[in-house]
């Protein structure tokens, strides 16, 4: 199901492309790995929120690449994770946080602030 | 490590990651076991890795792919002019912050002390 949302938000061929060897590659983790990569995907798809289609490959590139080292380097699943995995999963969403929808809100947040207080920042009081 | 610390660090741990940088280029797992053998020990190997994904698509370092015996190739950082700068910044931040919770330290004892 994911998979079908994802490729109509995914554009390109050449993207479905990556997306299906990145998927792929998570797929072929040796367990527990492969159970970890897929839940903390399965968060990202629901909190991610990231529009366009770049960004998500390269992160869901990233992120392949980071459990394909830890299976290399024996690195245990909560090396990696750490103790609160919710937290683990939105520090690195954050780092691919250019362009999600909720930018445009914050960005709709600044002005309609901005306007309120007036554009010399002061309150106008009554 | 507890909660306080956690939280604490979280807002310094960039800083700690590009000033660890500016020493020799690394690679994710040098930076984590670097941190763990200095008492840091409670950092998640993941979390390094998304702070260095951040600070590579800040552009503050240069990012060179070294083939490994296994696995994927290692990604190893090393910090740009640009990286540089950002460093500089965060010790000047990071003296006055120090220094203003180090008075507000010092008066509360002399407050504890007078009473």
């Amino acid at each position: 199901m994911a998979a079908k949302w994802i490729e109509t938000l995914v554009g390109s061929l050449d993207q479905k492309r990556q997306y299906k060897h990145h998927m792929a590659r998570i797929e072929a983790l040796p367990q527990p790995y492969r159970n970890a990569a897929e839940a903390l995907q399965r968060y990202f798809m629901y909190q991610g929120g990231i529009l366009d289609g770049d960004t998500l490959i390269t992160m869901l590139g990233d992120f392949v690449e980071l459990w394909e080292r830890a299976v290399a380097d024996g690195t245990p699943v909560r090396a990696i994770v750490g103790d609160d995995p919710v937290e683990f999963a939105e520090t690195f969403l954050q780092a691919y946080s250019g362009k999600q929808w909720i930018d445009k809100e914050r960005v709709r947040l600044r002005k309609a602030i901005d306007a309120a207080a007036g554009d010399n920042g002061e309150e106008k009081s009554a | 490590m507890g909660n306080q610390m956690t939280e604490m660090l979280k807002g310094t741990l960039e800083g700690i990651v590009l000033a660890i940088l500016a020493r020799r280029s690394a690679y994710g797992y040098e930076i984590t076991a670097w941190l763990r053998d200095r008492g840091f020990s409670d950092i998640a190997e993941g979390t390094i890795y998304a702070l260095l994904v951040r600070v590579e698509q800040r552009g503050f370092v240069d990012v060179e792919k070294v083939p490994s015996a296994k696995g994927p190739p290692r990604k190893v950082y090393s910090l740009n002019a640009k990286g540089r700068e950002q460093l500089a910044e965060f010790w000047r931040t990071w003296s006055v912050l120090a220094e203003r919770i180090e008075q507000l330290h010092h008066n509360d004892n002399q407050h504890n002390e007078g009473a």
